[in-house]
């Protein structure tokens, strides 16, 4: 597995304002094709900041990070064919309807129309969506627009998505819909980087996981790894992830 | 291209279903155009274009009355309400209505004055005929005395306008008399009747009009200048709905989504741009089309085009991409919808006022001419006064467009380093 990393990254380092603590202070991770990787930490921990460095949405200020080997601030240009990005945000145009939003995203991946109208077709019906194609996504519940926004992010079919915050603020029916189709997305070889505040449902879904507290890699390894390896005080997930990160409130 | 082409329909699709946008884009404009023209029509119209209520009373019932009456009535300057013989009473309810702005002008021409000129040009014309020596200097010095009566808020201006007018009115008659007085010892003398008519028409005629480069237009009109200034004044607005977008689409996540999918940022602003370029195109056809067939219908002039109408097209581009590039620097560098919207409504009305939108530029101080110039609006209105008012060629219409398409490049420019600057 270790001859097959995906993703490296090295050394990565961001400071948002000088002066101010490092949102990432050195940050190591390898993950490897074919994985379900987690990244969880409190808020302000520098999940959505490595997620971003990794899109290529901001820029670090020290270290490095790979895609298959590309560079991502230098090739990044090679890397958007390859990757899918699912964002903590609901992405989409309001004004226009989820098929529209679909055909619009799905059209920058230069598909060819007849396969690019298949899949928005085929992922609106697995996600429960097809009857409602054609309503404006400002008519759509939370759930709804959560599963159109993950459509958006693999559409073009990618072998690699980034979820920062997938199921965030749905029920547990979309909730059971989306980890369902992304657990049958990595069965088809897909590597998937997944990060959430919802640590029962990591430990379910991810095949790895890393816990990150300001900015600062704490623990990594399979959820029963991360487990077994603080067996004396925790039975879950939840129980180490507050054996690392502490009980106060952060902000 | 295909990506492009996507752009520009969703750009379309989210256009078309913004209700709100689309009538601060097409609606506002339009009725701009109507209130501000009719607003100004008055103020436009020249003194000799506008009529003035006035209230004539002819307490002679002679020939001079009845001449001066008619002399005003025939003015285009005066809109006359005639009372033939008026008793006191029928005096003071003249003054009174003058007073309270029904007139703005009274005339009262007293009792007698045909026999008081006609006796003072007959004493006059007798002094030159010594066979008539019977001169009655008593006559020679008497005067007649017209009373004028204003508004108190009429100009002074005006007034003496008038004046001039009256007097002009009074020299014809004196004039007709003296002719008439002339004719009458000549035919005495000769013994013969010549009846020789006195020519009413003036020897000296005035042709006006407006020169321009390939011949004559008619006079410029309100609509002449509002149709074009509400034009752009539209174009440029469009920087609120344009800023807006691009804020929202930054607010909502899509913009960052986009920055992960193989397309580039040009591209999609490039989406954007075409459209609303082709939103500001389709402002100008309908204003232009209000101007030509809907504006007459509400009483205002007909707006006149010019002939050289590829100068008409390449000002409405250039003063377009000018607006669209615009609203992509506000949309691009403001950080709120707030501070986007805010910003692009002052920063418009104030290009518009500095422009010559509100105020015609040939009104402004030189100073503020100068000051004008530094508006994008300004040099977008100097080329259409190109079209529409000078009928000037299409090279004329090349300086304004130039610079115009400067402007544009200068804020894309500023977007470009902006970005580059933000990334670091």
């Amino acid at each position: 597995m270790k001859n097959n990393i995906l993703i490296e990254i090295n050394n990565l380092t961001k400071i948002y304002l000088k002066g101010r603590e490092p949102a990432l202070d050195e940050l190591n991770l390898d993950i490897y094709n074919g994985e379900i990787f987690g990244l969880l930490g409190p808020n302000g921990a520098g999940k959505t900041t490595t997620i971003s460095i990794l899109c290529n949405l901001i820029s670090s200020t020290d270290g490095y990070c790979k895609i298959n080997g590309y560079q991502v601030q230098k090739d990044f240009k090679h890397i958007k064919h390859f990757i899918g990005v699912v964002s903590q945000d609901i992405a989409l145009y309001q004004l226009l309807t989820a098929y529209e939003n679909l055909f619009y995203f799905g059209s920058m991946y230069d598909l060819p129309r007849k396969e690019l109208k298949e899949n928005i077709d085929y992922f609106l019906e697995k996600m429960g969506l097809f009857k409602v194609k054609n309503e404006k996504i400002k008519h759509f519940s939370s759930g709804m627009k959560r599963r159109v926004n993950l459509i958006a992010g693999i559409l073009h079919k990618p072998w690699l998505v980034f979820l920062d915050e997938p199921t965030v603020g749905i029920d547990v029916q979309s909730r059971m819909v989306i980890i369902d189709y992304l657990k049958e997305l990595n069965l088809k070889g897909v590597t998937l980087m997944y990060s959430s505040h919802m640590l029962d449902e990591a430990e379910k879904f991810c095949t790895r996981i890393a816990i990150l507290d300001y900015g600062k890699l704490l623990a990594i390894g399979t959820p029963a790894e991360l487990i077994e390896q603080y067996n004396e005080h925790c039975a879950n997930l939840e129980d180490v992830f507050l054996n690392l990160t502490g009980r106060h409130v952060r902000d | 291209m295909r990506k492009l082409l996507a752009s520009i329909q969703k750009e379309y699709r989210i256009l078309i279903r913004d209700i709100g946008g689309l009538s601060l884009m097409f609606i506002m404009p339009l009725v701009l155009v109507f209130i501000i023209t009719i607003l100004q029509e008055r103020t436009y119209q020249t003194i000799g274009e506008t009529r003035v209520p006035v209230i004539l009373i002819d307490n002679d019932l002679d020939s001079v009355g009845a001449a001066f009456s008619q002399g005003v009535k025939d003015n285009r300057f005066f809109e006359v309400t005639l009372i033939c013989g008026a008793d006191s009473v029928q005096m003071v309810e003249t003054r009174d209505d003058v007073a309270t702005g029904k007139y703005q002008m009274g005339i009262i021409i007293p009792e007698g004055t045909t026999g008081s000129i006609r006796n003072r040009v007959v004493a006059l014309v007798q002094q030159q005929v010594p066979a008539m020596m019977n001169v009655d200097t008593a006559n020679l010095k008497q005067s007649v005395q017209v009373d004028l009566f204003f508004d108190p808020i009429t100009k002074e201006s005006f007034r003496n306008i008038i004046k001039s007018n009256l007097r002009e009115f009074s020299s014809k008659i004196e004039t007709r008399i003296v002719f008439i007085t002339y004719s009458r010892i000549i035919d005495a003398m000769i013994q013969q009747t010549t009846n020789i008519e006195y020519p009413e028409a003036p020897v000296i005629e005035f042709d006006e009009s407006y020169v321009c480069e390939f011949g004559q237009k008619d006079m410029p009109s309100s609509v002449q200048h509002n149709v074009p200034a509400w034009t752009l004044f539209a174009m440029f607005f469009i920087c609120i709905p344009l800023s807006s977008n691009i804020i929202k689409e930054r607010y909502d996540g899509c913009l960052d989504r986009l920055k992960t999918m193989p397309v580039s940022y040009i591209t999609v602003m490039l989406g954007k741009l075409l459209m609303f370029l082709a939103v500001t195109m389709m402002q100008a056809a309908v204003i232009v089309m209000v101007g030509i067939w809907i504006i007459p219908l509400a009483g205002l002039p007909q707006l006149q085009l010019g002939s050289n109408f590829a100068g008409f097209i390449i000002i409405t581009i250039s003063a377009g991409l000018a607006a669209t590039g615009f609203g992509i620097m506000i949309g691009s560098i403001g950080k709120t919808y707030m501070q986007a919207s805010t910003f692009g409504a002052v920063s418009t009305v104030i290009l518009a006022a500095l422009g010559g939108v509100w105020i015609p530029l040939y009104v402004m101080s030189p100073a503020m001419r100068q000051i004008s110039q530094l508006s994008p609006m300004n040099w977008g209105i100097q080329g259409y006064y190109e079209y529409f008012l000078r009928d000037a060629a299409f090279t004329n219409m090349l300086p304004y467009a130039f610079k115009l398409i400067a402007f544009f490049i200068g804020c894309i420019l500023i977007v470009y380093f902006y970005k580059k600057y933000i990334r670091q």
